[in-house]
């Protein structure tokens, strides 16, 4: 059948009920259950004691308590001493600096992020790059490895061929190398992790929290808070709540199934995700994984990091990236959050459910098999199931 | 979309007078023109390139006016006339840079404007572009992209513009505008359009892969005859006012050099062409054929055209 | 947005880096098995939610939303008009009857009154466009041909309120028509050609479209009975007076269907989304329609959509990469670059040839083609 036509699903309009660990029993005195009639204008908090993780809206004030300094996601009024939110999200302190935290917000770079980015306009010196942030990132000439063999400075030349190294809609990974007052950041790719990417596929991630965590407590953004609270998965068709989330391991190589060879995932920590082949040669492999000393590197600058043409990639690794895609995308359409772990575990759920269906269906026509690599409907039920099983 | 700048005349309000004379001896169908041409049979194409001296490269194309056309200009029945001929007139300018707000791009950005002139069509036209010049000028855009070598010319943007002088009807004057209602005549006045456009291209020296002309064939039922097995024929190069019923109608851009359709335009039913017995081919099939075949003959002009204006610079 | 924008052209035309449309573009065009990049058949759709009815302010109206979030809504409306005969047209017959009228007021006339193409009347708004853009134009030009252009076979039980197609269903009586406003919403701003999305999206809302009973006769101004349930629906239904077979309501004439065909290589590929149509060789919309006199598919209209990935930036193939150096000794000349490497992404030139047009219509047209399991997936939506 080339076509599937669903009835429209009604979203899950259950009341909130909170869990019964939930922090907003701290104020259970006057805890509204969401009934929608009215929303309390001012909740009085206790004093200096339990201001936990409570969700709290815009224009909810927070506390009255003098004693608490306001930071990000909160306001004052000059008149009194509440501190009032301007975000929806979760309360947090540190020490005396009351911030609130949006339960979803756009990507906040950070200095020493590895982000994956896509060239949108080039400069006489510089890059912009989109990296889903809401100013665009830039990438001075500067910050590059310039080809030549050697360490050098940048002349003349290089500028006027600037587009010969990453030119509009190139996609790059890179690093964070400082952040601007006005919160945009400045990239640079002077490793051999970095540069720009080719043999792959390009996935932008919704949903992504990256969002500002100033305490290194809570670093991982959204799925971290999540988790923090108990439930590390939210309920299917939640709000959206999976992403990419900050984690040990940004990149990685995932040796496939069904003759796929090796295939490298990198997970920006903004949300844009490039899956590729591994590229020929372990030595290659190895050096990129690891942090190449700097004396080495000029031996290295001489490879093809601004090459834009592919290698020759065998149909069964197309198969497999393209299956790994889907991984991803039925994670974060599912609200789960994206790190080695959750995809890992997908795309070993979705190896199995594939061998449970074959099984079934040994007897179908050629037709029939068509599109059972796609994923997502009721497959990607199973999948995800099978995700949960394992966390 | 309403022009609210300028005071227009009457909406669809100048038409000649007809007088009761003509009403009662009802001429109706000694008026009407008929096809005098052999089904494959093209009209004759007037194409000239490199009139306008101001542009880059520019053309002006004309079809032969129709038999009963010329007729009736020599021996004026009536006030109305039978039938049009397309006259039409492209300008190209550039390449020239782009603006400095512009997007950087890797190949030479292409703007068509198709444009008909307020008295080229029996009903008159406003002058801010309707929707189905802009259509038009999609079509247009689409058919000549598949034939610019576009990375040539990175960075710089190239404004072609077609003013329709005098454009072909859509049906005979006094039929009904629900006889046969799709607007056949703007098939007509593609293909012209990108006979036109390519030799103003070809004239202005924009490298291209290949002289890219626009040809049309219908399906036809005229139902005069009385025979019902009147099954719908193929014919090429329809004037829409010769015709009672054109079942559908496809204009196609084609590249002879390199057997390829740059742009496709088919409309109405096509299912139940008369064909040979032994013809394989699905009426769609044959009628993009045939469209193809119109287009190889307007492109024998087409390149005729071209060298003269050449060997016009050379002289 | 100025990204998508990028020239006037109705197809936009995404930021991809060359790598990716070479990585795209051979995954796709890979022998009998193309590989997209979601894993689906080259026939396969994506898997829709769809219902009717919705807005109880329309004639009808219908929802269609994707997975991926994007939704189109449209509403149709109807109103009674009086039909002014084009000043431009001067049929001598109508023109003749048209002065005895004044005189007999409601003689009936003999001619069959036929409909116009302009009382149909379509608009679609896409967020980011204005309305007199490239493409919300070319889209509503696109759909509107064919549903104005098709016509029903004529003599078959049912269909004969049809008879003259969409059009002639107008026609109240000399004097009077319906006109409908047909306009379609896209919520979002859209991640690929829309056009899937918005024809099927009208196919249903036109199904579900009801146009409140005659009362009166003939010749006379028209009045309606004001009870909705006996309205009738525009496109007339076999009379399944048996409710217990009325499950799956069969229509005798159905609106017409638009699909978005592209050609990658030797494949032919539905649905395209954004990434895959960037990389296409040919598009083509392709509107099909079925008749209940014929059990083939009848092909109504193809147009060819610019197809984005001529606009594209090209690769460079590592010999001519002036940072490679060591791959080649002398870089930078400009020795041809118009041969296709492997790897190397070239933006599409020229043309499509006549073979492969007709192949991607076999792949609609053909028995239990993709045309036929689209209109069947459609009737087994509910249509209150």
């Amino acid at each position: 059948m080339a076509i599937t036509i669903l009835p429209p699903v009604v979203e899950d309009a259950r009341p909130y009920e909170p869990d019964s660990d939930d922090s907003m029993s701290m104020d259970s005195e006057e805890d509204v259950e969401m009934t929608g009639i009215s929303r309390p204008h001012k909740r009085p908090r206790l004093g200096n004691s339990n201001i936990g993780a409570g969700i709290v809206t815009p224009g909810e004030v927070v506390t009255d308590d003098p004693q608490w300094m306001r930071g990000h996601g909160t306001y004052t009024n000059p008149l009194s001493t509440s501190i009032i939110a301007t975000v929806a999200g979760t309360v947090q302190k540190t020490n005396k600096l009351l911030s609130v935290h949006p339960l979803r917000a756009r990507y906040t770079p950070e200095i020493g992020d590895l982000v994956v980015g896509r060239i949108v306009e080039v400069q006489s010196r510089r890059w912009k790059v989109d990296v889903a942030a809401p100013l665009l990132a830039q990438l001075p000439l500067s910050a590059i490895n310039l080809p030549g063999g050697i360490l050098r400075r940048r002349t003349s030349a290089d500028e006027l061929q600037i587009r010969t190294f990453f030119s509009e809609g190139d996609l790059v990974v890179a690093e964070v190398q400082s952040v601007h007052q006005d919160g945009s950041a400045s990239l640079h790719t002077r490793s051999l992790k970095y540069g720009k990417l080719r043999n792959g596929v390009f996935l932008a991630v919704t949903g992504t929290g990256g969002s500002a965590a100033s305490s290194s407590s809570v670093k991982g953004g959204v799925g971290a808070g999540n988790s923090a609270s108990g439930s590390a998965l939210a309920a299917p068709g939640g709000s959206g709540t999976g992403g990419v989330v900050r984690s040990r391991r940004q990149v990685w190589t995932v040796p496939t199934a069904n003759g796929g060879g090796e295939v490298n995932i990198i997970l920006g920590v903004n949300g844009y995700i490039f899956i590729s082949k591994n590229p020929e040669g372990a030595d290659a492999a190895s050096s990129a994984t690891e942090n190449v000393s700097i004396t080495r590197m000029e031996e290295m600058v001489s490879s093809s990091i601004y090459s834009s043409q592919n290698d020759d990639i065998p149909p069964q690794t197309r198969r497999e990236i393209a299956r790994l895609t889907q991984c991803i995308r039925v994670l974060v359409q599912n609200g789960v959050r994206v790190d080695e772990e959750t995809v890992m575990g997908a795309y070993n759920a979705s190896l199995q459910v594939d061998l449970e269906i074959g099984d079934d269906e040994d007897e179908e026509d050629e037709w029939r098999q068509e599109g059972r690599e796609y994923l997502e409907g009721a497959k990607a039920q199973d999948i995800l199931e099978l995700v949960k099983q394992q966390l | 979309m309403a022009d609210r700048r300028r005071i227009n005349g009457p909406p669809g309000g100048t038409r000649p007078p007809v007088f009761a004379s003509l009403q009662e001896s009802s001429t109706d169908i000694a008026n009407r023109a008929q096809r005098q041409r052999q089904p494959t049979e093209l009209r004759k194409i007037f194409l000239k390139a490199g009139l306008i001296p101001t542009a880059s490269g520019s053309s002006y194309l004309e079809f032969e006016p129709s038999a009963s056309l010329a007729a009736a200009r020599s021996n004026p029945k009536s006030l109305i006339p039978p039938s049009s001929a397309l006259k039409l007139a492209c300008t190209v300018h550039g390449p020239k840079p782009l603006p400095r707000s512009a997007a950087f791009s890797p190949n030479l950005v292409l703007t068509t404007h198709v444009k008909y002139a307020p008295f080229a069509a029996r009903k008159r036209k406003g002058h801010i572009r309707d929707a189905s010049e802009r259509d038009l000028g999609v079509h247009l855009e689409t058919a000549l992209r598949g034939a610019i070598i576009a990375e040539r010319w990175p960075k710089s943007g190239l404004d072609i513009t077609l003013t329709i002088i005098e454009a072909e009807d859509d049906r005979w004057w006094g039929d009904a505008p629900d006889s046969h209602d799709a607007s056949w005549g703007m098939m007509n006045v593609l293909a012209g359009c990108i006979t036109a456009a390519s030799a103003a291209i070809a004239d202005a020296h924009i490298d291209c892969l290949d002289l890219v002309s626009g040809g049309v064939a219908a399906l036809v039922s005229d139902d005069s005859s009385q025979s019902a097995s009147s099954a719908p024929r193929l014919m090429l190069d329809i004037d829409p006012a010769e015709h009672r019923s054109i079942l559908s109608a496809c204009v196609v851009a084609y590249m002879p050099a390199r057997d390829e359709i740059t742009e496709l335009w088919l409309k109405g039913d096509s299912s139940r062409a008369a064909l040979d017995r032994n013809d394989g081919r699905t009426g769609h099939e044959a009628l993009i054929d045939g469209a193809v075949d119109a287009a190889r003959g307007a492109n024998t002009v087409l390149a005729e055209a071209v060298r003269e204006s050449i060997a016009r610079s050379f002289a | 947005m100025s990204s998508q924008r990028q020239a006037s052209s109705a197809s936009q035309v995404p930021h991809l880096s060359p790598a990716e449309l070479s990585y795209l573009y051979t995954s796709l065009s890979l022998p009998k098995n193309p590989i997209r990049p979601d894993g689906r058949s080259p026939t396969q759709f994506r898997p829709l939610s769809a219902e009717t009815t919705i807005l109880p302010g329309t004639n009808g109206s219908a929802r269609i939303g994707f997975a991926d979030g994007t939704q189109a809504i449209v509403g149709v409306k109807a109103e009674v008009e009086k039909t002014v005969l084009a000043a431009d047209t001067l049929d001598s017959r109508s023109l003749a009857q048209h002065g005895d009228a004044l005189n007999r007021e409601g003689e009936e006339g003999s001619a069959a009154v036929s409909g116009q193409g302009e009382w149909v009347q379509m608009s679609i708004e896409i967020p980011g466009f204005r309305d007199d853009d490239a493409l919300p134009v070319f889209l509503s030009e696109m759909m509107r041909e064919s549903l104005v252009g098709s016509v029903a076979g004529g003599d078959v039980d049912g269909a004969k309120e049809m008879a003259g197609g969409l059009k002639g269903r107008l026609v109240i009586n000399k004097r009077w028509h319906w006109r409908l406003y047909i306009d379609v919403l896209l919520l979002s701003q859209p991640l690929a050609y829309p056009l899937p999305l918005l024809s099927l999206t009208t196919h249903l809302a036109l199904l579900s479209t009801k146009l409140p009973k005659l009362k009166s006769t003939g010749e006379e101004d028209p009045f309606f009975d004001d009870d909705w349930a006996a309205a009738e629906y525009l496109y007339p239904r076999s009379n399944t007076s048996d409710p217990s077979l009325s499950a799956a309501p069969s229509y005798p004439v159905r609106p017409p269907v638009t699909l978005l065909v592209i050609a990658v290589g030797e494949n032919v590929i539905f649905d395209p989304n954004r990434e895959e149509i960037a990389v296409a060789d040919a598009v083509l919309a392709i509107s099909v329609t079925r008749s209940s006199d014929s059990e083939t598919l009848k092909l109504l209209s193809i147009r060819s959509i610019d197809p984005p990935s001529r606009l594209t930036q090209p690769g460079i193939p590592n010999s001519e990469n002036v940072n490679m150096i060591g791959a080649t000794a002398a870089p930078g000349e400009e020795s041809g670059g118009q041969e296709e490497v492997e790897g190397v992404w070239r933006p599409r030139r020229g043309g499509v040839k006549r073979g492969v047009i007709a192949r991607m219509v076999k792949t609609v047209l053909g028995k239990g083609g993709v045309g036929e399991e689209v209109l069947e997936g459609l009737e087994g939506v509910e249509v209150q």
